[in-house]
């Protein structure tokens, strides 16, 4: 490794990205356009209107049970209306006049009694979200209507508190996936035009190595990826007031996200992904022809490790087929190292902590050997 | 076109600057390169003639070491490549361009200059000097013509002044008045003691090199001066003669 060559490799990728405006836009204000539009989208996000159809099969006394639910349901702000039957509640919600039916059966009191609710069908998450309106509602008037009362369940945490920030457990993985697409991007196509606009067989003509090149990028990338890194947890886990000037209101600037942890130690954790990920960029331009192929590979490589990362589904969710695929994953590795980080509060000496970022790096540098092999005389 | 400076003496016979030695490259069932073998004296201009496809590129990067033969081998200076230390004494414009645009002018030969080990700045003022870029130094090479940039290129092939240096189609898409200039930079480094190998499809600038190797699928089908071919084949000018040599091998095989 010649430092004099190896700096030049890290000034001439440092210069080739400040002057590329549109990939520096999308380095540091894609990320924060994105963050925190989820993070809005979470804190802010509206119930929707719910409008209950309620049908009762239930006749004499017992009917009392469907009265008793619609003007609870009615109660918790909810829109009811009272139909004959199941039919009648299905044809309310395809017609659209309900968002929601609730059908009772005849008699609570059977063992195989069962209440059915019926929902559109065509949006998952937003059938979910009627069904969590009026199940609470629903459970409550059930049980009373059999004459018991059910105890209030509190939720406690080991570590930080449930559900005072919806974006808190989303924060480090969205901040660690979007390092790593970005730096992958941007590695993976400058990397594909240095092989097809011929520079790269103009530099294998020099007496640089693979390895100065591998690490001239490596570093060379690390600098915006840090710079990257620090604008983003600065925005995530800052805020900033901005008081009232003229015509403008005040307002804050940052998400504000807790973190239990040191930043430094989460700022650790994203660099060590990063430079996988410029390592994982090199590698993968050698089997693209043309920047939109780069482009193509995300599908291929990034979403399944945005699945299986934990970073939206829980990893001991995942079917256990694809547990072994999930031990591969390097961004799984950061999404855990900054929870524990974020939200335990983990510092160096904690065990999983120490495991994930022993990973991180072995990755990085195993990366950055398969990455110097495809950097090839013949390769170009 | 004739050149007008005298032709360098003949080099005394065992000195070698470059060395192909039963050189081969197959891709797939192709043969880019059918068996070359040659001993090239330093201190001379060789001209590597041939049709698009003949394999004059593939040949270049077997001797530089870009790429690795199927068979036989190729020694630069007595040093048998590829050899990563020996590419300090070796300069190679590709027949692409190969300069960032991005990069300023400046930049780029700064660039290529680093990677070879240069510490002299003047080596790149020098460089630039020579192919008339130096005011240039500034623009970003991105938004040079295709002459400038082709002779950009050459400025970085020949930043750190290597002894032996290959020129895979340099003039192509560079004015008349720029190659005439570009082939007086060429005798002027071989004066100096270095030794150029200029690859060409074309036969016009034929007659500024010392000696001519016609290339035809593969292989070296003729190696002499120019008058010496044109003689030897009887014809007027290096095409026919190029197609005369090609015919008599056609015969012979
Ligand atoms: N990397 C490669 N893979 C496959 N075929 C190649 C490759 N490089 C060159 N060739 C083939 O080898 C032959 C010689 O090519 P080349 O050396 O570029 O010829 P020239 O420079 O004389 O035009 C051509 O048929 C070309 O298609
Ligand atoms: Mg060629």
């Amino acid at each position: 490794m010649n430092p004099r060559r190896l700096r030049a490799i890290i000034r001439r990728v440092v210069a080739e990205i400040r002057r590329d405006r549109p990939s520096l836009a999308l380095l540091f204000i894609a990320p924060i356009l994105v963050t925190g539009l989820l993070t809005f989208i979470l804190r802010e996000g509206s119930t929707p209107a719910v409008h209950v159809a309620v049908a009762n099969a239930a006749s004499g006394p017992a009917a009392v049970i469907g009265d008793r639910l619609a003007s609870a349901l009615s109660y918790a702000g909810m829109t009811v209306t009272q139909v004959a039957d199941a039919g009648a509640a299905r044809a309310m919600v395809r017609d659209g006049g309900a968002t929601v039916a609730i059908v009772l059966p005849a008699t609570m009191a059977s063992p195989s009694a069962s209440v059915t609710v019926i929902t559109e069908g065509l949006d998952p998450s937003g059938d979910a979200s009627q069904i969590g309106a009026v199940r609470g509602v629903l459970t409550d008037a059930v049980a009373s209507s059999l004459g018991a009362v059910l105890p209030s369940v509190t939720h406690e945490t080991i570590y930080g508190t449930p559900s005072d920030d919806p974006m808190a457990p989303f924060a480090p993985a969205i901040v660690a996936f979007f390092l790593y697409f970005f730096v992958y991007l941007l590695t993976g196509v400058s990397f594909l035009r240095e092989r097809t606009g011929g520079t790269l067989e103009r530099l294998m003509a020099t007496p640089v190595s693979r390895g100065e090149v591998v690490a001239g990028y490596t570093l060379g990338f690390g600098v915006f990826a840090t710079i990257q890194v620090a604008v983003l947890l600065a925005w995530a886990l800052g805020t900033v007031h901005v008081p009232a000037v003229g015509p403008l209101p005040e307002f804050s600037l940052g998400l504000g996200i807790a973190v239990a942890g040191s930043p430094l130690i989460a700022f650790l954790v994203v660099l060590l992904l990063a430079l996988g990920a410029v390592s994982l960029g090199i590698f993968l331009s050698t089997f693209a022809r043309t920047e939109l192929q780069v482009i193509q590979f995300i599908p291929v490589v990034l979403v399944p490790q945005f699945l299986l990362s934990g970073v939206l589904f829980s990893v001991s969710s995942l079917p256990s087929v694809l547990q072994p695929l999930v031990a591969i994953m390097p961004l799984g590795y950061a999404v855990d190292a900054l929870r524990q980080v974020f939200i335990r509060g983990a510092d160096l000496s904690v065990g999983a902590l120490q495991a994930d970022i022993a990973v991180l790096a072995v990755v990085a540098v195993l990366f950055a050997v398969v990455a110097s092999w495809t950097i090839r005389r013949d390769v170009v | 076109m004739m050149n007008s400076s005298p032709r360098p003496p003949e080099p005394a016979p065992g000195d070698v600057a470059i060395r192909a030695a039963g050189l081969v490259k197959h891709f797939g069932e192709l043969a880019a390169v059918d068996g070359i073998t040659f001993d090239l004296a330093p201190g001379r201009i060789y001209g590597l003639l041939g049709p698009n496809g003949s394999g004059k590129t593939t040949l270049i990067r077997l001797l530089t070491g870009m790429t690795r033969a199927t068979g036989g081998h190729a020694e630069v200076l007595g040093v048998r490549m590829p050899d990563r230390a020996n590419l300090a004494r070796i300069g190679y414009m590709t027949q692409g361009d190969g300069v960032y645009p991005a990069l300023t002018v400046g930049e780029n030969a700064e660039f290529f200059a680093a990677a070879y080990g240069v510490a002299d700045r003047g080596a790149v003022q020098a460089a630039l000097a020579l192919v008339e870029l130096a005011d240039r130094r500034t623009a970003l090479a991105g938004t040079l013509s295709g002459g400038q940039r082709r002779r950009l290129s050459l400025a970085c092939a020949l930043v750190h002044r290597p002894p032996v240096l290959f020129l895979d189609e340099p003039t192509v898409g560079v004015d008349p008045l720029l190659r005439v200039q570009f082939w007086g930079h060429f005798r002027s480094l071989v004066d100096a003691g270095a030794t150029i190998v200029v690859s060409s499809h074309v036969m016009d600038e034929a007659d500024r090199c010392d000696e001519l190797l016609f290339i035809r699928a593969g292989r070296v089908i003729a190696r002499g001066s120019g008058d010496g071919l044109r003689a030897e084949a009887g014809t007027p000018d290096l095409e026919t003669a190029f197609l005369h040599f090609a015919g008599e091998r056609e015969v012979a095989a």
